[in-house]
């Protein structure tokens, strides 16, 4: 009882059960779905999508928004490939992709928290600029031709069937996980995005602490890019573009409050996963995959307002509760207190 | 030993200055905190109270002067400084993380392992008397246990200064005796309280010193022995206007005989409130006393359209007007001033102009297709002057003003619409004694003109000072009827905390 109570309190474990829903439910209407390569493949084809995913959760958390991590992305993955070319190494594509993260990070961060300009607005103009940052890097032209086993890279195993790369992601999306429910710093992302005056009230820096969420952001972003170079062997000059909205829907799917002081890296991995899947499972259903971003901008709809209701919905009751509680009070002094209950 | 450590300055405060753009707030502020002291700080809102303890609190920065803690100077550039330096402030509205539990709200930010710091919050509580699930969610919380939160928070924190903003304007009556409990001990525990209030009873009752902060200076302070209410009030009060104002209300009383009822209720029920029926007379002010949360707030916004009505009638000028919506009982004619004019009554990025005459645009002497804007100049001019409104221009941001003044515009707006009743859900709440003043002449105003007033105060003084007739609210229900003869604190207090028998009356 206890347990359960507790457990309806982790707001993952709904994005996974959800997940395990759409599984199941694919697999009743087509049943060659269920077959072990397809369960582990949408695991490992979401390494692109966890990483922004992750990334972009604690700007959310913190109650804020980054709609530039597209493009972030798209550049970092221009750069990697441009490397990949010359048969530079992995490492390297890593240094100039956290270099590329922590820069954009720190101009959003500046412009967001210290500026306060309001973060759509901002992000959407940083988005503007790193996207064209990605035309003039690659003069109009798709990079390819990767010298290397770079994109080798991607298939590579450990544990079974697993990539290295979705072990890497992980193992980083549980350490994030630990590193914001366990930690002191960690929790300040929670606590900026659930009461910013509070915050301010007991000491948290809640202007530092915004920075970094735009910086670890920009850095998750920077870093899916080079996976993204990894695994498609080529990057044109859209890469990138729209995948924001696949990181935003992945995080309130799994959990995360667009207003902000709720969720958990976790579930923003659950989530991602259900979006890189979309697709395929619309193929497995045998409806045209052209349908993806429609479904996913539904499912984002549809979850932010079904939040919504609920939150109001549950204040309006407990607010209803509690007056009634009160206005049906215990000792009362006198008068006609025979209650309709 | 404790007389060495009271004579130890615990924090000192020497000539702080602090201007906004060219609004100078504060004016070379001096105060000194001793440990086991309690300053209760009062003052008109506006006067630079919370601006000071923003202060201290490291939130804003002061322009000039300096602060000491301990003797030593200190620069708070920022909270955790003025957290690091030992002091916490317990603000108004309490400040909690609404998804997140008690206790992570208590121990967050907090340095120190987790299980340690439960036992301690446990002891503390046990210490205190009070109760609280710890694994409740914040947002769960009434606003009275919200306090309890801070406070706990605070103590926790073992504070050495603690700044008090208002700490009881929430909590029952219960609440507050065994809070002024806490800050007894606290007081003999050494810890130096600046404690923040606009209930000068509070201040004899708990405080050993006093400081009247008016317009960014300290008028008036010294230890409390020295004072009583009436040099309190003097002290805060921009004399002369205080008792013309009494006379006037003393000469009328009304015959209710040929009268009727403009505005009435009849067995009206709804979410915090049962059997609620009572009659509001032209040209009569009512006032419906009650404790915050007996459900004076909750039977005004169901009247007024904002919640659902669960059963009954409300009738204006014999008219059945149950269950309207907002803007057509707005129509009818009954207007609303709110309790909380900061989230219901202002628009706070708007002109004066345009807060006056927002609830009145639909009119047609307001233009047909674009507005009367030399109208609207009229009316803001009307009632700028009428109400004593201190604005630098019509075109002013109402959320610029002092609160005072904000309460004033708000007003403005609720009678522009020329309403047959005027509901003043705690009209004067927060704001200053001439403020206040203000606000009183203006309702006897209405009441001159034969507008029926319906007066909600938790301030029994107000009601004994305006109304003509009141009604006790005591957990959701009318408690008390009492004529213009019978309104004493005394009656009052009793029926407003369910302590009033029929059998005592006689």
């Amino acid at each position: 009882m206890n347990l359960l109570k507790r457990l309806s309190r982790v707001r993952w474990l709904s994005s996974l059960v959800f997940l395990i829903i759409l599984f199941t439910v694919t697999g009743i209407i087509n049943p060659t779905f269920f077959s072990y390569e397809n369960i582990i493949s949408a695991f490992n084809s979401s390494v692109v999508f966890t990483l922004l995913a992750a990334g972009i959760a604690f700007v959310i958390m913190t109650g804020e928004i980054d709609v530039s991590i597209g493009a972030t992305m798209g550049l970092s993955a221009a750069i990697a490939g441009t490397i990949a070319q010359r048969g530079g190494s992995i490492a390297e594509m890593l240094l100039y992709a956290a270099v590329l993260g922590i820069a954009v990070g720190i101009i959003n961060g500046v412009g967001v928290a210290i500026i306060k300009v309001p973060s759509l607005i901002f992000t959407l103009g940083i988005m503007g600029i790193v996207r064209g940052l990605v035309y003039v890097y690659s003069g109009g032209r798709t990079v390819e031709n990767f010298a290397g086993d770079f994109t080798n890279l991607g298939s590579k195993t450990i544990f079974g069937d697993i990539t290295i790369y979705y072990s890497i992601v992980v193992v980083v999306i549980i350490a994030g996980h630990l590193i914001l429910t366990r930690t002191r710093s960690g929790k300040n992302f929670i606590a900026v995005g659930d009461n910013i005056g509070g915050a301010t009230l007991i000491g948290i820096p809640v202007v530092w602490t915004k920075v970094l969420a735009y910086i670890l952001s920009g850095i998750f972003a920077a870093v899916a890019g080079v996976a993204f170079a990894s695994k498609y062997g080529q990057v044109n000059i859209v890469a990138g573009s729209g995948y924001e909205m696949s990181a935003i829907a992945a995080c309130v799917l799994g959990g995360v409050s667009l207003s902000g002081g709720l969720g958990s890296l976790l579930g923003a991995g659950i989530g991602a996963v259900i979006m890189s899947t979309i697709g395929r499972l619309l193929v497995f259903i045998g409806l045209s995959s052209d349908f993806d971003n429609t479904i996913k901008g539904i499912m984002l709809i549809t979850i932010v307002v079904t939040d919504a209701l609920m939150h109001t919905r549950s204040v309006e009751k407990a607010r209803r509760a509690r007056l009634a509680a009160r206005a049906s009070s215990h000792n009362d002094v006198k008068v006609d207190s025979a209650d309709e209950k | 030993m404790g007389k060495s450590e009271t004579n130890e300055k615990l924090l000192c405060i020497e000539k702080i200055y602090k201007s906004f753009g060219s609004n100078l707030v504060l004016r070379g502020i001096d105060l000194e905190l001793k440990a086991g002291e309690v300053l209760a700080l009062i003052g008109g809102n506006g006067a630079g109270k919370s601006t000071l303890m923003k202060i201290i609190m490291g939130i804003y920065q002061s322009d000039k002067g300096s602060i000491y803690v301990n003797s030593k100077q200190l620069h708070l550039s920022n909270a955790s400084a003025a957290l690091a330096a030992g002091i916490y402030m317990v603000p108004q509205e309490p400040m909690l993380f609404p998804n997140m539990t008690v206790e992570e709200n208590i121990t967050m930010g907090f340095k120190g392992k987790q299980s340690e710091l439960k036992k301690k919050i446990v002891e503390l509580m046990q210490s205190i008397g009070w109760e609280l699930d710890l694994e409740r969610s914040a947002s769960s919380l009434s606003i009275a246990e919200q306090t309890l939160v801070e406070i706990i928070r605070g103590l926790l924190r073992e504070a050495k200064i603690l700044i008090l903003d208002e700490p009881t304007s929430a909590l029952t009556f219960d609440e507050v005796a065994s809070f002024f409990k806490v800050v007894k001990d606290l007081k003999d525990k050494g810890i130096g309280i600046i404690y923040i209030t606009h209930r000068l009873s509070e201040v004899f009752e708990i405080a050993t010193h006093v400081s009247i902060m008016c317009d960014g200076i300290i008028t008036l302070d010294g230890q409390v022995e020295d004072f009583n209410r009436e040099m309190l009030i003097k002290g805060l009060m921009p004399s002369n206007c205080e008792q013309k104002e009494k006379a006037e209300t003393e000469l009328k009383t009304i015959d209710y005989k040929n009268l009727k009822p403009v505005f009435e209720l009849k067995d009206y029920s709804g979410y915090g409130f049962n059997n609620i029926s009572f009659g509001v007379y032209p040209g009569e002010i009512l006032g419906l006393a009650g404790v915050v949360g007996a459900g004076r707030t909750e039977l005004v916004r169901t009247i007024f359209g904002r919640d659902k009505t669960l059963s009954g009638k409300v009738l204006l000028e014999g008219k059945d007007i149950t269950g309207l919506k907002t803007s057509a009982m707005l129509k009818a004619g009954i207007n609303l001033v709110p309790e909380d004019r900061h989230n219901h009554g202002l628009f706070k990025i708007s002109a004066v102009s345009e807060n006056i005459t927002a609830s009145m645009l639909d009119r047609k002497d307001m233009g047909r297709f674009t507005l009367n804007r030399k109208k609207e100049r009229q009316l803001t001019s009307k009632y700028v002057e009428d109400f004593r409104i201190k604005v630098t221009d019509n075109g002013q941001l109402a959320g610029s003003l002092s609160g005072g003044n904000q309460q004033k515009v708000v007003i403005g707006k609720s009678l522009s619409t020329l309403p047959k009743l005027v509901i003043l859900d705690e009209p004067t709440r927060g704001i200053d004694a001439a403020a206040r003043m203000d606000v009183y002449r203006i309702i006897n105003e209405l009441k001159s003109k034969g507008v029926a007033v319906l007066l909600i105060s938790s301030d029994l003084e107000e009601i004994v000072e305006l109304a003509d007739r009141s009604i006790a609210v005591f957990n959701g229900r009318i408690n008390r009827e009492f004529t213009k003869k019978e309104i004493t604190m005394d009656n009052l207090t009793a029926a407003s905390f369910g302590l009033y028998k029929d059998q005592e009356a006689i």
